[in-house]
């Protein structure tokens, strides 16, 4: 067993795909995180969808680079963002149905701007990333994303943290405060664009949602929140690029995604915010305030 | 008392519809304003003027000592998320978020204030204990620490009342009453006829396209309340016999 991780750890693409995924689970951490907190999880899913032209896009003119990639996704995303926000603020939608309706528009140029460019386009390595071939640009991609979403958090984690949780006092207080909201769009736009190139289009959201979903069964705190977030996604990838190792015909993006949903299953059923109080000896009061929070939201 | 806020011929209310106008007033400092008036009336739109989040459709404001930095709130608990994972400590801290270091670290005289306001509210003993697992009144309470914490000489308190037990709100108007002897501005909308106005001394009430604003005496005649849609003439005339007999009981 030892000889065999020895050999895994002598490939220097086996290196480069830990590192890289070590770095990715640091910087996804608090986007996953606070998507989850912020009922945006599937509105992650949407975004990723909602940047496919923009990435095609640069493709075809500029080829398969980072800066096209980079150009071309921050660009796309940043007008479904504002978009969104327009439609929400302004007309009678609401930010969902506002950004399905952006997604889905965008999703389907993206597919048929991808079909009139013809076989060129790598599909496979598009849709599911390519983790055990990341090259130095795309290394520089990752790292350069994670600078900039844990500096920005620094400053963002109180504002955002407020914003989330009463949403009506943070507006009362700041004078823009969709500057927030715009600002953690924008970190969630490079942060996929960083896990496209790893992990691909259709697994780039699993990476975020479910290791963030999973730590919400375990802590009741935004510090555990983060940390049990950033271990969750740092094992699924630990785990799934051995697994890949280990079964050679097992894709990486989905073996660390199906890890994360192992994760996540384990959570379900353990966390003591999950099924696993059930198993514990019942406390009246966690019990009755959760039902009764259930309730709340059920009749408003 | 002086004013913090000067109101001039205000006129409140959306491009479509005029809610009110013709309204001039103080909000003097050291001193209580509950504001009353059937749902639609405008209430939560003052609110919102006072906040700064809207303009008036005509009038003027002024802020005799310029702008406050900060305006106290507690808004209605509609889209508070209760599930948000925070301990009743974070909760009271937020009220000082503005001053917070990076990634929000809190200074040692920040957590003695933090302490301090959580005592104040009665929620020490519950300082560790998550959002989720706070009743209804606890709530309340932390949200009025968070208040305490904002240190503000305008403070609006958005229908304070609507889901606390008697003695939780007993013991919140107390807070109130500490706030305006301190000399702050108190801003209190209040949904119903209760006791709660006894610790007022004025009170604004809309309704009908009409704001009037005086002591609470003044206003609150079973005239005006049926003139401004506040109540019914059948439900005006019940309550205030009920009010004159229980006095003649007393």
């Amino acid at each position: 067993m030892f000889e065999l991780f020895s050999e895994m750890w002598s490939f220097a693409f086996m290196q480069r795909a830990f590192a890289a995924t070590t770095v990715l689970s640091a910087s996804v951490a608090p986007i996953g995180t606070f998507l989850v907190l912020r009922r945006l999880s599937l509105a992650g899913e949407a975004m990723a969808h909602a940047i496919t032209p923009g990435v095609v896009i640069g493709f075809v003119v500029a080829g398969l680079s980072v800066t096209s990639l980079l150009v071309g996704g921050l660009v796309a995303g940043m007008v479904a963002a504002a978009l969104t926000a327009l439609l929400a603020r302004k007309t009678i939608l609401r930010s969902d149905a506002s950004l399905a309706s952006i997604y889905l528009i965008a999703l389907a140029a993206g597919i048929f701007i991808l079909s009139a460019a013809g076989s060129a386009v790598p599909l496979k390595s598009f849709l599911f990333g390519s983790i055990l071939g990341i090259d130095d640009a795309s290394m520089m991609l990752v790292g350069g994303v994670a600078t900039v979403t844990l500096v920005s958090f620094a400053f963002l984690l109180r504002p955002l943290i407020i914003s989330t949780c009463d949403p009506t006092f943070f507006e009362a207080q700041t004078k823009r405060p969709w500057l927030i909201e715009q600002a953690f769009m924008l970190l969630l736009v490079l942060n996929l664009l960083a896990a496209f190139k790893t992990l691909g289009t259709l697994m780039a959201v699993g990476l975020m949602i479910l290791p963030a979903t999973s730590a919400r069964y375990w802590s009741s705190t935004i510090t555990g929140q983060l940390g049990l977030t950033f271990f969750f996604a740092l094992a699924s990838c630990w785990v799934g690029l051995t697994l890949s190792y280990l079964f050679p015909e097992t894709p990486s993006g989905p073996a660390i995604v199906l890890t994360a949903g192992w994760f996540f299953l384990i959570s379900v059923l353990l966390g003591p915010l999950g099924f696993g109080r059930r198993w514990r000896k019942p406390s009246t009061l966690t019990s009755t305030s959760l039902a009764q929070t259930s309730n709340e939201e059920r009749h408003q | 008392m002086s004013a913090v806020l000067e109101i001039r011929n205000l006129a409140l209310g959306y491009p479509e519809v005029t809610l009110f106008r013709g309204l001039s007033m103080d909000v003097e400092s050291g001193s209580t304003l509950a504001i009353l008036g059937a749902n639609g009336s405008g209430k939560s739109t003052f609110v919102k003027m006072l906040l700064r989040l809207m303009d008036p459709l005509s009038g003027k404001l002024s802020w005799p000592d310029g702008p406050p930095k900060e305006i106290g709130y507690l808004a209605q608990m509609t889209e508070f998320d209760r599930r948000f994972p925070l301990r009743v400590r974070d909760l009271v801290a937020m009220g000082a978020w503005k001053g917070f270091g990076l990634a929000g670290r809190l200074d040692r005289v920040t957590s003695a204030k933090v302490a301090s306001a959580m005592g104040a509210a009665g929620v020490d003993n519950i300082a560790d204990r998550s959002l989720h697992t706070l009743s209804g009144g606890q709530l309340q309470r932390a949200l009025f620490a968070r208040v305490i914490m904002q240190d503000a000489p305008l403070i609006l308190l958005d229908e304070p009342f609507a889901a606390v037990d008697q003695t939780t709100e007993a013991h919140l108007l107390t807070l109130i009453d500490r706030w305006r002897d301190e000399g702050r501005a108190v801003v209190l909308v209040v949904h119903d006829l209760s006791s709660v106005l006894d610790h007022c001394d004025n009170v604004l009430l809309l309704g009908n396209g009409e704001a009037c604003h005086g002591s609470v005496d003044a206003i609150l005649t079973p005239e005006r309340l049926v003139a401004q849609n506040y109540l019914s003439k059948s439900q005006a005339s019940w309550m205030f016999r009920a009010s004159r007999e229980e006095t003649a009981h007393v």
